[in-house]
Protein backbone atom coordinates (compact mmCIF):
# COMPACT_ATOMS: atom_id res chain seq x y z
CA UNK A 1 0.00 0.00 0.00
CA UNK A 2 1.16 3.25 -0.96
CA UNK A 3 1.02 6.18 1.34
CA UNK A 4 1.35 9.12 -0.53
CA UNK A 5 0.74 11.80 2.40
CA UNK A 6 3.44 11.84 4.98
CA UNK A 7 1.30 12.30 8.13
CA UNK A 8 2.89 14.58 10.42
CA UNK A 9 6.24 16.54 10.32
CA UNK A 10 7.99 13.83 12.01
CA UNK A 11 12.12 14.07 10.94
CA UNK A 12 13.92 10.96 12.51
CA UNK A 13 16.81 12.26 14.13
CA UNK A 14 19.37 11.88 17.33
CA UNK A 15 19.19 15.55 18.47
CA UNK A 16 18.45 16.14 21.99
CA UNK A 17 14.71 17.16 21.30
CA UNK A 18 14.16 13.49 19.80
CA UNK A 19 15.24 12.29 22.95
CA UNK A 20 13.01 14.08 25.02
CA UNK A 21 10.06 12.28 26.83
CA UNK A 22 7.03 13.53 24.92
CA UNK A 23 5.27 14.72 28.48
CA UNK A 24 8.13 16.77 29.00
CA UNK A 25 8.75 17.92 25.86
CA UNK A 26 4.45 19.40 25.61
CA UNK A 27 4.80 20.52 29.25
CA UNK A 28 8.17 22.30 28.54
CA UNK A 29 6.29 23.48 25.01
CA UNK A 30 3.59 24.95 27.19
CA UNK A 31 5.64 26.85 29.59
CA UNK A 32 7.14 28.26 26.28
CA UNK A 33 4.01 29.63 24.91
CA UNK A 34 3.11 30.76 28.42
CA UNK A 35 6.10 32.35 28.30
CA UNK A 36 5.44 34.04 24.90
CA UNK A 37 2.81 35.65 25.93
CA UNK A 38 5.17 37.33 28.63
CA UNK A 39 6.82 38.92 26.49
CA UNK A 40 6.41 42.64 26.00
CA UNK A 41 8.81 44.55 23.50
CA UNK A 42 10.04 43.92 20.65
CA UNK A 43 13.45 43.05 22.08
CA UNK A 44 12.24 40.68 23.59
CA UNK A 45 10.24 38.99 21.24
CA UNK A 46 13.53 38.99 18.79
CA UNK A 47 15.62 37.14 21.50
CA UNK A 48 12.80 34.70 21.69
CA UNK A 49 12.81 33.98 17.94
CA UNK A 50 16.40 34.45 18.08
CA UNK A 51 16.52 31.00 20.50
CA UNK A 52 14.09 28.73 18.48
CA UNK A 53 15.83 29.75 15.49
CA UNK A 54 18.76 28.56 17.59
CA UNK A 55 16.85 25.48 18.23
CA UNK A 56 16.17 25.05 14.69
CA UNK A 57 19.32 24.62 13.51
CA UNK A 58 20.37 22.80 16.23
CA UNK A 59 17.65 20.24 15.31
CA UNK A 60 18.81 20.81 11.97
CA UNK A 61 14.85 21.40 10.79
CA UNK A 62 15.67 22.04 7.07
CA UNK A 63 14.58 25.04 5.23
CA UNK A 64 11.28 23.15 3.54
CA UNK A 65 9.46 22.33 6.67
CA UNK A 66 10.12 25.25 8.27
CA UNK A 67 8.22 26.77 4.78
CA UNK A 68 5.45 24.08 5.30
CA UNK A 69 5.03 25.12 8.25
CA UNK A 70 4.88 28.97 8.35
CA UNK A 71 2.47 28.75 4.99
CA UNK A 72 -0.64 28.40 7.11
CA UNK A 73 -0.49 31.83 8.69
CA UNK A 74 1.14 33.33 5.59
CA UNK A 75 -2.14 35.07 4.84
CA UNK A 76 -2.82 36.04 8.54
CA UNK A 77 0.52 37.48 8.97
CA UNK A 78 -0.04 39.92 5.57
CA UNK A 79 -3.45 40.62 7.10
CA UNK A 80 -1.90 41.42 10.15
CA UNK A 81 0.63 43.65 9.32
CA UNK A 82 -1.58 45.69 6.71
CA UNK A 83 -4.01 46.41 10.02
CA UNK A 84 -0.90 47.50 12.73
CA UNK A 85 0.49 49.26 9.75
CA UNK A 86 -2.28 51.50 8.39
CA UNK A 87 -4.49 51.69 11.74
CA UNK A 88 -2.49 51.73 14.93
CA UNK A 89 -0.94 55.19 14.81
CA UNK A 90 1.57 57.15 17.10
CA UNK A 91 4.83 58.39 17.24
CA UNK A 92 6.76 59.61 13.94
CA UNK A 93 5.35 59.02 11.12
CA UNK A 94 7.44 57.21 8.96
CA UNK A 95 5.76 56.91 5.42
CA UNK A 96 2.83 59.36 4.10
CA UNK A 97 0.49 58.33 0.80
CA UNK A 98 -2.43 61.49 0.93
CA UNK A 99 -4.20 60.90 3.79
CA UNK A 100 -2.36 57.47 4.94
CA UNK A 101 0.45 57.32 7.24
CA UNK A 102 2.58 54.58 8.74
CA UNK A 103 3.38 55.40 12.07
CA UNK A 104 6.01 54.05 14.70
CA UNK A 105 3.89 52.33 17.13
CA UNK A 106 2.26 50.82 13.70
CA UNK A 107 5.05 49.19 12.74
CA UNK A 108 6.53 47.99 15.97
CA UNK A 109 3.22 46.73 17.12
CA UNK A 110 2.71 44.99 14.10
CA UNK A 111 6.37 43.44 13.65
CA UNK A 112 5.76 42.09 17.84
CA UNK A 113 2.24 40.58 16.82
CA UNK A 114 3.88 38.77 14.28
CA UNK A 115 6.71 37.92 15.81
CA UNK A 116 4.23 36.55 18.02
CA UNK A 117 2.67 34.22 16.05
CA UNK A 118 5.95 33.10 14.20
CA UNK A 119 7.37 31.89 18.01
CA UNK A 120 4.03 30.20 18.27
CA UNK A 121 4.46 28.47 14.92
CA UNK A 122 8.08 27.40 15.23
CA UNK A 123 7.85 26.47 18.55
CA UNK A 124 5.21 23.94 18.08
CA UNK A 125 6.82 22.58 14.73
CA UNK A 126 9.96 21.89 16.92
CA UNK A 127 8.23 19.35 18.98
CA UNK A 128 6.22 17.79 16.50
CA UNK A 129 9.22 17.81 14.35
CA UNK A 130 11.00 16.06 16.81
CA UNK A 131 8.47 13.38 18.00
CA UNK A 132 6.82 10.86 16.08
CA UNK A 133 2.92 11.01 16.32
CA UNK A 134 2.91 8.04 18.27
CA UNK A 135 4.75 9.71 20.62
CA UNK A 136 2.81 12.63 20.88
CA UNK A 137 -0.44 11.05 20.77
CA UNK A 138 0.72 9.04 23.87
CA UNK A 139 2.15 12.93 25.88
CA UNK A 140 -1.10 14.39 25.13
CA UNK A 141 -3.06 11.42 27.06
CA UNK A 142 -1.13 13.22 29.92
CA UNK A 143 -2.44 16.62 29.37
CA UNK A 144 -5.91 14.99 29.36
CA UNK A 145 -5.78 13.30 32.39
CA UNK A 146 -7.94 16.21 34.31
CA UNK A 147 -10.80 15.54 31.91
CA UNK A 148 -11.03 12.01 34.19
CA UNK A 149 -13.16 14.38 36.20
CA UNK A 150 -15.41 14.83 34.10
CA UNK A 151 -15.84 11.79 33.18
CA UNK A 152 -14.32 11.67 29.65
CA UNK A 153 -12.72 8.79 29.07
CA UNK A 154 -9.21 9.57 28.12
CA UNK A 155 -7.85 6.71 27.96
CA UNK A 156 -10.04 5.32 25.39
CA UNK A 157 -10.06 8.70 22.62
CA UNK A 158 -6.37 8.23 23.22
CA UNK A 159 -6.65 4.89 22.17
CA UNK A 160 -8.87 5.79 18.75
CA UNK A 161 -6.22 8.46 18.22
CA UNK A 162 -3.39 5.76 18.08
CA UNK A 163 -6.46 4.11 15.69
CA UNK A 164 -7.05 6.94 13.44
CA UNK A 165 -3.79 7.75 12.79
CA UNK A 166 -3.22 4.00 11.68
CA UNK A 167 -5.91 4.15 9.28
CA UNK A 168 -5.79 7.40 7.80
CA UNK A 169 -3.60 6.39 4.90
CA UNK A 170 -5.48 3.46 4.81
CA UNK A 171 -9.36 5.49 4.40
CA UNK A 172 -6.90 7.76 1.70
CA UNK A 173 -6.41 4.63 -0.39
CA UNK A 174 -10.11 3.88 0.45
CA UNK A 175 -11.15 7.75 -0.83
CA UNK A 176 -9.07 7.36 -3.37
CA UNK A 177 -10.43 4.08 -4.83
CA UNK A 178 -13.54 5.32 -4.34
CA UNK A 179 -13.51 8.56 -6.49
CA UNK A 180 -12.55 6.56 -9.34
CA UNK A 181 -14.97 4.44 -9.27
CA UNK A 182 -17.73 7.17 -9.05
CA UNK A 183 -15.69 9.12 -11.83
CA UNK A 184 -16.46 5.84 -13.81
CA UNK A 185 -19.79 6.15 -13.26
CA UNK A 186 -19.48 9.97 -14.46
CA UNK A 187 -19.14 11.85 -10.61
CA UNK A 188 -17.42 14.81 -11.35
CA UNK A 189 -14.70 16.01 -8.65
CA UNK A 190 -13.07 18.91 -10.97
CA UNK A 191 -14.83 21.57 -11.31
CA UNK A 192 -16.73 24.26 -9.76
CA UNK A 193 -16.13 26.30 -7.02
CA UNK A 194 -14.87 25.48 -3.77
CA UNK A 195 -18.57 24.84 -2.56
CA UNK A 196 -20.15 23.05 -5.74
CA UNK A 197 -16.42 20.66 -5.48
CA UNK A 198 -17.13 19.95 -1.71
CA UNK A 199 -20.83 19.08 -2.80
CA UNK A 200 -19.91 16.75 -4.94
CA UNK A 201 -18.10 14.84 -2.60
CA UNK A 202 -20.91 13.38 -1.70
CA UNK A 203 -21.19 10.53 -3.95
CA UNK A 204 -17.91 10.04 -2.03
CA UNK A 205 -18.94 10.92 1.66
CA UNK A 206 -21.95 7.51 1.95
CA UNK A 207 -19.90 4.47 0.69
CA UNK A 208 -16.70 5.99 2.50
CA UNK A 209 -18.42 5.96 5.71
CA UNK A 210 -19.96 2.61 4.68
CA UNK A 211 -16.16 1.18 4.69
CA UNK A 212 -15.23 2.49 7.20
CA UNK A 213 -17.71 1.14 9.98
CA UNK A 214 -17.20 -1.90 8.48
CA UNK A 215 -13.70 -1.79 8.88
CA UNK A 216 -14.66 -0.44 12.70
CA UNK A 217 -16.99 -3.81 13.38
CA UNK A 218 -13.90 -5.95 11.62
CA UNK A 219 -11.22 -4.20 14.03
CA UNK A 220 -13.62 -4.55 17.39
CA UNK A 221 -13.87 -8.19 16.89
CA UNK A 222 -10.30 -8.54 15.75
CA UNK A 223 -9.48 -6.72 18.90
CA UNK A 224 -11.94 -8.56 21.34
CA UNK A 225 -10.34 -11.52 20.10
CA UNK A 226 -7.20 -10.89 21.19
CA UNK A 227 -8.36 -10.18 24.68
CA UNK A 228 -8.54 -6.39 24.83
CA UNK A 229 -10.96 -5.34 27.15
CA UNK A 230 -12.43 -1.69 27.57
CA UNK A 231 -11.01 -0.44 30.78
CA UNK A 232 -8.85 -2.94 31.61
CA UNK A 233 -5.33 -2.06 32.57
CA UNK A 234 -3.43 -2.10 29.92
CA UNK A 235 0.65 -1.48 29.48
CA UNK A 236 2.49 -0.18 26.28
CA UNK A 237 4.93 -1.98 23.92
CA UNK A 238 7.65 0.40 24.88
CA UNK A 239 7.39 2.45 27.65
CA UNK A 240 8.79 5.89 27.87
CA UNK A 241 11.60 6.71 30.21
CA UNK A 242 12.08 9.76 32.41
CA UNK A 243 15.90 10.73 32.83
CA UNK A 244 17.52 13.98 33.34
CA UNK A 245 17.48 15.09 30.28
CA UNK A 246 13.64 15.61 30.63
CA UNK A 247 13.71 17.52 34.10
CA UNK A 248 16.82 19.64 32.94
CA UNK A 249 14.23 20.89 29.36
CA UNK A 250 11.49 21.26 31.97
CA UNK A 251 13.45 23.42 34.33
CA UNK A 252 15.34 25.35 31.47
CA UNK A 253 11.46 25.90 30.46
CA UNK A 254 10.19 27.16 33.81
CA UNK A 255 13.80 29.58 34.11
CA UNK A 256 12.90 31.42 30.82
CA UNK A 257 9.31 31.83 32.47
CA UNK A 258 11.20 33.08 35.51
CA UNK A 259 13.15 35.08 33.91
CA UNK A 260 10.88 36.85 31.54
CA UNK A 261 8.47 37.78 33.71
CA UNK A 262 11.55 39.11 36.36
CA UNK A 263 13.69 41.42 33.56
CA UNK A 264 10.48 42.11 32.10
CA UNK A 265 11.17 42.25 28.06
CA UNK B 1 -20.84 -9.83 15.11
CA UNK B 2 -19.80 -8.27 18.39
CA UNK B 3 -18.56 -5.44 17.12
CA UNK B 4 -21.77 -3.56 18.11
CA UNK B 5 -20.85 -4.12 21.84
CA UNK B 6 -18.73 -1.45 23.47
CA UNK B 7 -15.41 -1.92 21.54
CA UNK B 8 -17.40 -1.39 18.38
CA UNK B 9 -18.66 2.06 20.07
CA UNK B 10 -14.74 2.92 19.78
CA UNK B 11 -13.58 1.64 16.68
CA UNK B 12 -16.36 3.25 14.88
CA UNK B 13 -15.42 6.67 17.14
CA UNK B 14 -11.80 5.62 15.91
CA UNK B 15 -12.97 5.88 11.74
CA UNK B 16 -14.93 9.09 12.21
CA UNK B 17 -11.58 10.40 13.84
CA UNK B 18 -9.75 8.83 10.11
CA UNK B 19 -11.98 10.47 8.27
CA UNK B 20 -11.92 13.96 10.31
CA UNK B 21 -8.01 14.22 10.32
CA UNK B 22 -8.14 13.10 6.69
CA UNK B 23 -10.53 15.47 5.43
CA UNK B 24 -9.12 18.54 7.76
CA UNK B 25 -5.45 17.42 6.85
CA UNK B 26 -5.78 16.70 2.73
CA UNK B 27 -8.05 19.72 2.64
CA UNK B 28 -5.76 21.85 4.47
CA UNK B 29 -5.34 24.73 2.36
CA UNK B 30 -8.95 25.74 2.79
CA UNK B 31 -8.58 24.66 6.49
CA UNK B 32 -5.99 27.01 7.90
CA UNK B 33 -6.28 29.92 5.33
CA UNK B 34 -6.80 33.49 5.75
CA UNK B 35 -11.04 32.53 6.47
CA UNK B 36 -10.75 28.83 8.13
CA UNK B 37 -13.17 27.11 6.44
CA UNK B 38 -12.58 23.86 7.63
CA UNK B 39 -13.97 21.10 5.26
CA UNK B 40 -13.83 18.87 7.75
CA UNK B 41 -16.14 20.76 10.54
CA UNK B 42 -19.09 19.48 7.95
CA UNK B 43 -18.44 16.33 10.32
CA UNK B 44 -19.63 17.97 13.16
CA UNK B 45 -23.48 17.11 12.40
CA UNK B 46 -22.78 13.71 12.78
CA UNK B 47 -23.27 12.80 16.70
CA UNK B 48 -26.84 14.10 15.57
CA UNK B 49 -26.55 10.10 14.08
CA UNK B 50 -24.02 8.67 16.70
CA UNK B 51 -23.09 9.36 20.09
CA UNK B 52 -19.48 7.27 18.42
CA UNK B 53 -18.76 10.74 16.99
CA UNK B 54 -18.41 12.58 20.16
CA UNK B 55 -15.33 11.45 20.93
CA UNK B 56 -14.23 10.32 16.91
CA UNK B 57 -14.75 14.18 16.43
CA UNK B 58 -12.62 15.11 19.58
CA UNK B 59 -10.00 12.88 18.32
CA UNK B 60 -9.76 13.54 15.34
CA UNK B 61 -9.90 17.46 15.71
CA UNK B 62 -6.74 16.76 18.17
CA UNK B 63 -4.78 14.75 15.49
CA UNK B 64 -5.95 17.60 12.65
CA UNK B 65 -4.73 20.25 14.90
CA UNK B 66 -1.60 18.41 15.54
CA UNK B 67 -0.74 18.97 11.87
CA UNK B 68 -2.01 22.36 11.54
CA UNK B 69 0.57 24.16 12.57
CA UNK B 70 -1.18 27.03 14.79
CA UNK B 71 0.16 25.58 17.99
CA UNK B 72 -0.44 23.92 21.35
CA UNK B 73 -3.39 26.90 21.89
CA UNK B 74 -4.98 25.13 19.32
CA UNK B 75 -4.51 21.45 19.80
CA UNK B 76 -6.06 22.39 23.31
CA UNK B 77 -8.70 24.98 23.11
CA UNK B 78 -9.97 23.89 19.82
CA UNK B 79 -10.60 20.30 20.41
CA UNK B 80 -12.12 21.13 23.82
CA UNK B 81 -14.45 23.57 21.55
CA UNK B 82 -15.28 20.55 19.15
CA UNK B 83 -15.66 18.22 21.94
CA UNK B 84 -18.78 20.39 23.69
CA UNK B 85 -20.04 21.20 20.35
CA UNK B 86 -20.52 17.50 19.60
CA UNK B 87 -21.51 16.83 23.08
CA UNK B 88 -24.33 19.76 22.09
CA UNK B 89 -25.03 18.46 19.04
CA UNK B 90 -25.87 14.92 20.16
CA UNK B 91 -28.32 16.15 22.35
CA UNK B 92 -30.11 18.16 19.78
CA UNK B 93 -33.58 16.75 18.16
CA UNK B 94 -34.21 19.54 15.24
CA UNK B 95 -32.37 19.37 12.32
CA UNK B 96 -32.24 22.53 11.29
CA UNK B 97 -30.26 23.52 15.01
CA UNK B 98 -27.94 20.67 14.55
CA UNK B 99 -24.59 22.68 12.86
CA UNK B 100 -25.86 25.35 15.53
CA UNK B 101 -23.53 24.37 18.16
CA UNK B 102 -20.16 24.19 16.57
CA UNK B 103 -20.81 27.49 14.66
CA UNK B 104 -21.76 29.36 18.35
CA UNK B 105 -18.87 27.28 20.33
CA UNK B 106 -15.77 27.47 18.22
CA UNK B 107 -17.06 31.29 17.42
CA UNK B 108 -16.45 31.59 21.17
CA UNK B 109 -13.99 29.94 22.31
CA UNK B 110 -11.52 29.69 18.84
CA UNK B 111 -12.47 33.70 18.21
CA UNK B 112 -11.00 34.07 22.05
CA UNK B 113 -7.94 32.47 21.13
CA UNK B 114 -7.22 34.55 17.86
CA UNK B 115 -7.72 37.47 20.02
CA UNK B 116 -5.34 36.61 22.42
CA UNK B 117 -2.70 36.04 19.46
CA UNK B 118 -3.30 38.22 17.28
CA UNK B 119 -4.63 40.77 19.10
CA UNK B 120 -7.44 42.14 17.24
CA UNK B 121 -11.02 42.87 18.65
CA UNK B 122 -12.74 40.01 19.94
CA UNK B 123 -15.75 40.53 17.50
CA UNK B 124 -13.37 40.96 14.99
CA UNK B 125 -12.33 37.16 15.84
CA UNK B 126 -15.79 36.02 16.54
CA UNK B 127 -17.03 37.07 13.39
CA UNK B 128 -14.35 35.41 11.27
CA UNK B 129 -14.59 32.05 12.96
CA UNK B 130 -18.36 31.90 12.92
CA UNK B 131 -18.07 33.33 9.24
CA UNK B 132 -16.19 30.57 8.71
CA UNK B 133 -18.14 28.02 10.43
CA UNK B 134 -21.40 28.72 9.51
CA UNK B 135 -19.85 28.37 5.88
CA UNK B 136 -18.76 24.77 6.84
CA UNK B 137 -21.70 23.53 8.96
CA UNK B 138 -24.55 25.18 7.36
CA UNK B 139 -23.27 25.38 4.00
CA UNK B 140 -21.52 21.80 3.61
CA UNK B 141 -22.86 20.25 6.96
CA UNK B 142 -26.61 20.45 6.66
CA UNK B 143 -26.50 18.81 3.45
CA UNK B 144 -24.66 16.25 4.51
CA UNK B 145 -26.70 16.09 7.45
CA UNK B 146 -29.97 15.47 4.70
CA UNK B 147 -28.00 13.30 2.83
CA UNK B 148 -26.91 10.83 5.67
CA UNK B 149 -30.79 11.04 6.97
CA UNK B 150 -31.28 8.98 4.14
CA UNK B 151 -28.66 6.25 4.98
CA UNK B 152 -29.88 6.10 9.02
CA UNK B 153 -29.34 2.39 9.03
CA UNK B 154 -25.35 2.72 8.65
CA UNK B 155 -24.77 4.08 11.63
CA UNK B 156 -26.96 1.85 13.69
Amino acid sequence: MKQSITLGQYLPGESFLHRLNPRFKLLSLALVLVTLFFVKTLGGMGLFLALLILFSILVRMPYSYLLRGLKPIFYIVIFTLIIYLFFTKGGAVLLRLGPITVEEAGVIQGAFVVGRLIALVLASILVTLTTTPLALTHGLEFFLTPLKLIRVPVAEITMIMTIALRFIPTLMEESRRLMLAQMARGADFETGNLFRKARNLTPLIVPLFVSAFRRADELAVAMEARGYRIGARRTRMREETVSWRDWVALAASGALLAAVIIAGI
Amino acid sequence: MSGSGKLGFWTKAAMIAAVYALLAIVLAPISYGMIQVRVAEALTILPYFTPAAIPGLFAGCMLANLYGGNGILDIVCGSLATLLAAYLTSRIKNRVLVPLPPVLINALVVGYVLHLVLGYSLYLTMLWVGAGQVAACYGLGYPLLLLLDKHHHLFN
